[in-house]
């Protein structure tokens, strides 16, 4: 009976999960740097501790409108303040997620996790491979690597 | 209440300092040994050697490794002995010096890695005593006064002999130290520094001053230097008057000496060997002050600047805040500029202490021809071209083995003997030559290329089964594994596996490129393009849209106010890639809107425009405005993510945010094939 | 406090004499590269005891022992030759121009530590 320590955060209107090990720094998001030619998703770089980090918009990579405040400038609303940016490490990569608002951190059991629900899947696109009920709220863990596209350097 | 002193910690600097003395004694017997090569002595190399392994020999007593003791302790003698017969040292006492100091370095590199350093080989031990120091060569002997003959050594007076000769004139400087000179920096050692790089310094002797009643008024250094430099430099040089400054009696007349056994090729002029001195004067940093820093400090300390540059950045926000509840913030704005811009300055010199020097890292590559040259039997010579280019110590590490590689496959493969070279026609000396420069796109690129008898094209493609029609191919080929050109393993290079290995290290490792051209009969050339990691470069900065990006100041050719320029309009309005002509000079050069091409916005803002080359053909990108010109860092972008066609780095131009570092030739090239039907 | 003049052209070796004499306690501890170094730092400062390696890229050890030996004020200042050339013939010819003291290296910390102590004036624990 192992529960693991999770990082939890809020894209649009569910709530996900990442292994708090996965997890190198929780920032606040302002602007990225967009990079020309880069897929749609990838919000561009930012600097985090003096490292590089590319960063995804979840929000885009979910297929969810995108938030109001994404122009640079001083915060205009309270969700552009709530922003964060988690940066994770996979493997030797090391990327941001973009995400609305950054969630409590909390002990999941393993044994919680269930498979996603077919629906699930299909709004998810595949991103989120299991999906947790604690204390009545549901957390949907995200596929990291499909996110950062690693199955692309297979494909 | 005596501590226990307990010698063995300084085993580090042990390892440290007998590095640089085994490099140092290296370095002149190597120059010797080019001496012989002219029919020359170098006297004031000898007395290098023979300090350089009397001071191992100290060092290592001190710390207990008895091999080195024992080595150093041989080969001291013998070099002595040459010191003292005028500094010359024979051809067989410099093979065998070259193999005992490998030998100590050796049981150097053992203590450093800690393992126990082997005794000294008995055999070696009795070549260095029973090897002749001088051979039959005789002493020279300069034309000065008999006082001033008097006070040098044999070795000295060849030094001045050889030195004049050269046509320079001798003078004698005389310094005195004052405490008013002291507190000014003015003292034995600098004026030293100062006179090495004007000539050459033959002897300092201290020298008490009296007063005309005899008594000891302070004292004085006489310092013999031969020069070409001004008088008033040189009495400039130790803050004195003219007066300080003496000539020795004229020159003396070119001795006629008996010249040493030369070797092949011809007697060098005398402004050669002037050069020369000069050179060797360069080899030896003098007075640049140096010290070896560990790696780990300098990623402490960017850990530390990583903070710091959070923090600023929170500093920011806040004013931000400020402003915005409509406090007047302006003067904190000022400080927290210049806070950034200290910061950038701060970020740029920690980065830059990162740097080694690539002609430094080359280095070894001179001792290894000279080796290889001798146990394959052939003439060959290195030539060294590293400019001023530095890279990141972690690129260069990486980076040596590759070369090394490069460097044995030409002496082994590509020089002829010499009989096959003087029947072509060339040097009988074949000659390997390594460049290093740095080019657009924050690149180093690194030539390996030799003038020997090229790749047999055919030859290698009947061996290896494949039609080979462009050097590219052959690359390819050469870099299989398992392909040797030999049936039977070489001496040097083992089954000459070594292609495949360079080419892992410069495309798989270091993200670069390699590339061949071979003409035979005439040569090869390899060359190596190594992104840098981190380098620092200047750079034009210019917004499009609303976005700035930095482009290397090597890249651009011409910036141009499009207002100016005639221009003319894209053919086809509309899309992508439209092509306008830029006028310039004359002739026609096509012109892309950046912000178009970066999809950013439809490049109707478009003020500037500038001019980069590709391949020969010159083609330009209008953008926005420019936004100034700074040397920045450069960090390549690794994750798949954010690589784009372009795209060739970021930096920071001092806000803390990433700015794209672009590449104007792979844009250009990648609008071009837009273009094409 | 003694002022010691520590010359040596190898800085390991500089840090080893100091580190071995530390023990003396009131001590401070200069440094020089060279004997030329060596003799411009004994004519413009005041010092207590030198400690002197031969081995010097400029001028020779018995030349700088000569020539401190020369200079009236420095006639009786304690001079502590350090050498990898032990013999009783470079012994006798150091003593000879002027040393004070011999010690041949390689040399234990506690050798050179009763060396000092014994030329220097007053006692110092």
């Amino acid at each position: 009976m192992t529960a693991t320590l999770h990082v939890t955060f809020r894209v649009g209107n569910a709530t996900y999960a990442v292994a708090a090990s996965d997890v190198l720094h929780l920032e606040s998001y302002d602007t990225a740097t967009h990079v020309p030619g880069a897929p749609s998703y990838v919000a561009g770089l930012v600097q985090v501790r003096g490292r590089l980090v590319p960063v995804i918009d979840l929000r885009i990579r979910f297929g969810l409108p995108p938030a109001d405040a994404s122009a640079p400038g001083p915060p205009a609303s309270q969700a552009a303040i709530d922003r964060r940016v988690v940066v994770l490490q996979l493997g030797t990569r090391v990327a941001g997620l973009v995400v609305d608002s950054a969630r409590e951190v909390l002990k999941i059991e393993d044994t919680a996790f269930e498979r996603p629900p077919e629906i699930v899947v299909h709004q998810t696109a595949g991103f989120v491979k299991a999906v947790a009920t604690v204390a009545k709220r549901m957390y949907l863990l995200v596929d990291l690597p499909r996110i950062l596209g690693e199955e692309l350097d297979h494909g | 209440m005596t501590e226990r002193v307990d010698l063995q910690e300084f085993i580090g600097g042990f390892v440290v300092e007998a590095a640089e003395l085994v490099t140092a004694a290296n370095a002149a017997l190597l120059e010797i040994e080019a001496g012989h090569a002219e029919g020359t002595s170098r006297p004031k190399a000898v007395r290098d050697v023979f300090r350089a392994l009397h001071t191992i020999k100290g060092l290592a007593g001190m710390v207990g490794v008895e091999a080195i003791v024992d080595i150093a302790h041989g080969l001291e003698t013998l070099i002595r002995t040459a010191d003292r017969a005028g500094g010359q040292l024979s051809r067989a006492a410099v093979e065998v010096a070259l193999q005992g100091v490998r030998a100590i370095g050796e049981r150097v590199r053992a203590v450093s890695e800690q393992r126990t350093p082997a005794a000294a080989p008995p055999r070696l031990l009795e070549a260095i005593a029973s090897t002749d120091a001088t051979g039959d060569a005789p002493a020279v002997a300069p034309q000065v006064s008999a006082e001033l003959d008097a006070r040098l050594s044999p070795s000295e007076r060849a030094q001045l002999a050889n030195a004049v000769a050269a046509g320079a004139p001798a003078w004698m400087l005389s310094f005195a130290p004052s405490e008013s000179n002291a507190a000014r920096g003015v003292t034995i050692g600098s004026v030293r520094s100062r006179l090495a790089t004007l000539g050459e310094i033959v002897k300092v002797a201290p020298r008490t001053v009296t007063g005309p009643s005899g008594a000891q008024l302070g004292i004085a250094f006489d310092i013999l230097v031969v020069s070409s430099a001004p008088r008033e430099t040189l009495a400039d040089a130790i803050a004195a008057s003219l007066e300080s400054v003496a000539p020795v009696l004229a020159p003396p007349p070119p001795v006629a000496q008996a010249p040493l056994p030369a070797g092949p090729g011809a007697e060098p002029s005398t402004r050669e060997l002037a050069e020369r001195d000069d050179a060797t004067a360069d080899v030896v940093p003098i007075g640049r002050a140096v010290i070896r820093v560990e790696l780990s400090r300098l990623d402490e300390l960017q850990e530390q600047l990583s903070l710091l540059t959070v923090s600023r950045f929170r500093l920011e926000r806040e004013i931000a805040a400020m402003a915005d509840a409509g406090h007047d913030v302006r003067r904190l704005r000022q400080v927290a500029d210049l806070q950034g811009r200290q910061l950038r300055d701060l970020r740029r010199a920690i980065l830059r202490a990162r740097m080694v020097r690539v002609a430094e890292v080359l280095e070894p590559l001179s001792l290894l021809v000279r080796s290889l040259a001798r146990s394959s039997e052939r003439a060959v010579r290195l030539e060294l071209d590293a400019r001023d280019t530095e890279l990141d110590k972690a690129v260069a590490d990486r980076l040596l083995p590759a070369m090394v590689h490069l460097v044995r496959n030409a002496v082994d493969h590509a020089i002829e003997p010499a009989a096959e070279r003087r029947a072509r026609g060339k040097p009988e000396a074949g000659t390997i030559r390594v460049a290093c420069t740095e080019i657009a796109g924050n690149q180093l690129e690194l030539v390996v290329s030799d003038d020997g008898r090229g790749i047999d094209r055919a030859a290698i493609a009947r061996r290896s089964e494949r039609t080979i029609d462009h050097d590219a191919d052959l690359l390819d080929v050469l870099c299989g594994p398992g392909f040797s050109t030999r049936d039977v393993a070489t001496r040097t290079s083992g089954r000459g596996l070594g292609m495949d290995i360079v080419r892992r290290i410069a495309v798989s490792d270091l993200g670069g490129e390699l590339r061949l051209a071979t003409t035979p009969g005439a040569g090869t050339s390899f060359t190596m393009r190594i992104p840098l990691t981190i380098s620092i470069v200047e750079v034009f900065a210019f917004a499009c849209g609303r976005q700035a990006f930095v482009v290397p100041v090597s890249a651009i050719e011409e910036i141009f106010e499009i207002a100016d320029a005639g221009i003319t309009p894209p053919s086809a309005p509309g899309g992508r890639s439209q092509v306008s002509l830029l006028e310039r000079r004359g002739r026609a050069i096509p012109m892309f809107s950046l912000g178009r091409e970066l999809a950013i916005d439809d490049g109707a803002a478009a003020r500037k425009a500038m001019v980069i080359r590709r391949g020969g053909e010159a083609v330009a990108f209008s953008v926005d405005r420019m936004l100034g010109r700074q040397e920045v860092v450069v960090r390549a972008i690794d994750d798949p993510l954010v690589q784009a066609p372009g795209i060739a780095g970021a930096t920071d131009l001092g806000d803390g945010r990433p700015t794209l570092v672009l590449d104007l030739g792979e844009l250009g090239l990648a609008a071009r094939e837009r273009q094409l039907p | 406090m003694k002022r010691l003049l520590v010359v040596d052209d190898s800085k390991l070796m500089r840090d080893m004499v100091a580190a071995c004499l530390r023990p003396l306690g009131a001590v401070t501890f200069e440094f020089a590269g060279s004997g030329l170094e060596a003799i411009e730092r004994l004519a413009l400062a005041g010092f207590d005891l030198v400690v002197l390696d031969l081995n010097m890229p400029d001028v020779g050890g018995v030349e700088v022992i000569e020539f401190v030996r020369s200079q009236d004020r420095l006639r009786a200042l304690p001079i502590l030759i350090v050498t990898t050339r032990g013999d009783d013939e470079s012994r006798a010819r150091v003593l000879q121009a002027g040393a004070s003291g011999f010690l041949a290296k390689p040399f234990a910390p506690a050798q050179i530590l009763d060396e000092v102590r014994r030329l220097l004036p007053s006692s110092v624990t």
